[in-house]
């Protein structure tokens, strides 16, 4: 692959046209589409999700970085195989239901399509039914719920029993934030992990995902 | 640099003050009858004669009585404003009006070690740290020496603390010295830096603060320098340094007008020597001394605002104080006490605004006080700007265009602008996770490392070797006459 390297800065910068230039180029010379994917943009997002933990980068910034790598997926989407347009991971997100919150989802939301996962947005209100619903539509890998509210917290363990009762729970990774949340409270209703911030929950969905690479 | 402007008319940031016009007209006619009736006492004879020369009452030999004409004349020539350069010539102070700069406060005994926790006697090597400090802190506009060095020859300090000041920092000096001989060769080393006497006229980069024993008390030392510096048009301060319930009335009406009658006999003593000299005075008025310990407390409220207000009603730059606490610890008495001080100073719009970083009333410095201060300012100078409502601000076709259900956060005008919002350095704002996950520190802990860092990174531009060679030379000469 050509021009690895820019590539990397082009998207920690998020310049979508010198994005797409250097993917077209490197189709046009006949490189794989999947290693663009890895070595170009996925290890670009890695470095901008570093530079977020780190305070370096600011959230517009990380934000535009995921755009640009977005437009920089669809360009390669047709060159890459069924299995691998989708090796990052499924995710279904949304708000709990009662609850109208939804700037961390929406965060949450965008950095894990920056982090190359394909994420269908319930919005906000979401029912447990239509939580189970949206999983089995898509099969999806990954559930992320939502809450601001220490009222509308239990409805995440009422989403996770719903889901246990459809027989989903084994095939999917759940996992919660908003500020009222805690680790602890994540043990307590049968979660797989709590983000804190939306950095750190597209962190603890790369480890869930076993083909992340 | 902190840019902090209070009263900006454009903008219509925030200001303060406590005295109407018709109270400092009194205040003023007071110091006026003060001189005329009481008058002063002045322990160096030039300035008698000036004086007298120019139509003072003289009796005893040096009790001086000034007729108010030669104050309002001495307030016709004295310039609104004082110009402070770099020490490379830049013009980077100019102290006058609602314009607020902020420096380090000089001669503190003991130091509160970063690296040890520990109080002990200052060193030289505590002046150089603090210097390399301030060169690196951008809310620290001028350097005052912080520290006393306990060891070095105490006749001579002032000489090791004006090489420290040229050696380790490029920013405006205000050195102080105990006898004159030390403003003598302050101004040696200043022209030597500076290219020479001419030079240093017209980019002044140094000035020195003089207190005076009192209001009405005019010690020698205070007046030989007055008249040198005056001399030669050179800036410095004049304080006269009377404390309520000791040397001046416990009111603090009473406090100002003895003090401000002894500036005004500076101002008039300066501009007879040279009219056109520029001059400093107080900008805090209503010093007392605590009458359950003794001490002289320097985050004082009673004691903060009026004086800039009298400043302003003359037309004369300031003198300020702020950045300073009571406090035996870097604690939350001190950062309380150094926020509110520089807070207030800032939205009266005092000028020089000193003792930024002192503790314990002056007897001790500390640098992560000073690091603390230096983000203290940050936060006001975010405060003190105006805010723009514009066409452009509004953003009335991006509110459209985004709708009620949309959100800004990837929006390209989100991208481009949230930079000019302000964002603390020191201080901590991640949720408690992230916060736990940096180590879980104490501000104080913060500031710590902050000092370490930049003592480790920060390089100040330093001297040319000749220069500070022949600035070094004036120490020895001192050294060997001592």
């Amino acid at each position: 692959m050509d021009k690895t390297q820019e590539l990397i800065d082009a998207v920690i910068k998020g310049e979508e046209d010198k994005i797409k230039l250097i993917i077209m180029e490197n189709l046009s010379a006949g490189t794989p589409a999947k290693e663009i994917m890895d070595q170009g943009l996925i290890a670009g997002m890695n470095i901008v999700g570093e530079k977020m933990e780190s305070e370096e980068m600011f959230i517009p910034e990380v934000l535009m970085s995921a755009k640009a790598m977005s437009s920089g997926v669809e360009l390669l989407k047709p060159h890459l195989t069924e299995d691998e347009a989708s090796a990052s991971g499924k995710m279904v997100i949304g708000t709990v239901q009662g609850d109208l919150h939804d700037i961390g989802k929406n965060l949450v939301k965008m950095l894990m399509e920056g982090a190359g996962f394909t994420v269908f947005d319930l919005g906000t209100d979401v029912s447990p039914e239509a939580f189970v619903e949206a999983i089995k539509k898509n099969d999806a890998d990954i559930l992320g719920m939502s809450a601001l509210l220490t009222t509308t917290m239990p409805k995440m363990e009422e989403t996770i029993k719903a889901i246990s009762e459809a027989g989903l729970r084994d095939k999917i990774k759940i996992l919660i934030g908003g500020a009222p949340v805690t680790d602890e409270f994540s043990d307590k209703i049968g979660a797989d992990g709590y983000g804190p911030d939306a950095g750190s929950a597209v962190r603890i969905a790369k480890n869930f995902a076993p083909d992340y690479s | 640099m902190a840019k902090i402007c209070s009263n900006q008319q454009a903008l219509n940031s925030p200001y303060a003050r406590k005295l109407t016009e018709r109270q400092c007209e009194k205040l003023y006619w007071a110091c006026l009858e003060i001189l005329e009736r009481t008058g002063v006492h002045l322990y160096e004879q030039e300035a008698v004669d000036l004086l007298k020369k120019a139509g003072a009452h003289v009796t005893d030999g040096n009790r001086v009585r000034i007729p108010s004409g030669l104050v309002e004349k001495a307030l016709t020539t004295v310039p609104k404003t004082v110009t402070l350069c770099d020490q490379n010539g830049n013009r980077v102070i100019h102290g006058g009006g609602h314009q607020s700069y902020f420096g380090t406060g000089s001669d503190c005994l003991n130091i509160r070690d970063h690296r040890t926790g520990e109080r002990r006697l200052a060193v030289l090597k505590d002046i150089q740290e603090g210097m390399i400090l301030c060169d690196a802190l951008e809310n620290i506009d001028f350097v005052m020496c912080m520290f006393l060095p306990s060891d070095v020859h105490q006749e001579v300090l002032d000489r090791y603390e004006m090489e420290a000041m040229l050696n380790y920092t490029n920013k405006p000096v205000i050195y102080v010295t105990t006898e004159f001989s030390g403003c003598v060769d302050a101004i040696k080393m200043a022209e030597i830096v500076a290219g020479g006497e001419e030079s240093l006229v017209t980019h002044p980069f140094a000035g020195c603060y003089i207190n005076v024993t009192t209001g009405l008390r005019h010690n020698q030392e205070a007046l030989q320098k007055l008249l040198f510096l005056s001399g030669k048009g050179l800036p410095f301060t004049y304080i006269p340094s009377a404390q309520g319930g000791v040397t001046a009335p416990i009111t603090i009406a009473g406090t100002m007008a003895m003090n401000n009658a002894g500036a005004l006999t500076g101002l008039v003593i300066s501009q007879l020597k040279r009219e056109g000299a520029p001059f400093i005075m107080p900008g805090w008025g209503g010093n007392m001394l605590d009458m359950r310990t003794t001490i002289q407390p320097y985050a004082d409220p009673e004691k903060r605002g009026q004086a800039i207000d009298f400043a302003h009603f003359l037309g004369i730059p300031t003198f300020a104080l702020a950045g300073c606490s009571e406090s035996k610890l870097v604690d939350e008495q001190a950062a309380a006490e150094a926020a509110m001080t520089l807070f207030t100073d800032a939205i009266f719009g005092g000028n020089f605004v000193h003792d930024v970083g002192y503790l314990e009333s002056g007897l001790c410095g500390s640098l992560p006080q000073l690091v603390i201060c230096n983000e203290i300012l940050s936060w006001i100078e975010a405060f003190m700007k105006g805010v723009e409502i514009s066409d452009e601000t509004l953003c009335l076709d991006l509110i459209d265009e985004v709708g009620p259900d949309g959100q800004f956060l990837d929006c390209q005008h989100t991208l481009e602008n949230f930079r000019d919002r302000w964002y603390p350095n020191l201080f901590e704002r991640s949720n408690f996770d992230g916060w736990q996950s940096k180590g879980g520190k104490s501000l104080g802990e913060r500031a710590n490392e902050n000092v370490n860092q930049i003592l480790e990174d920060h390089k100040p531009e330093p001297l040319p070797k000749d220069v500070a060679k022949a600035v070094h030379d004036i120490v020895e000469q001192a050294e060997n006459t001592r």
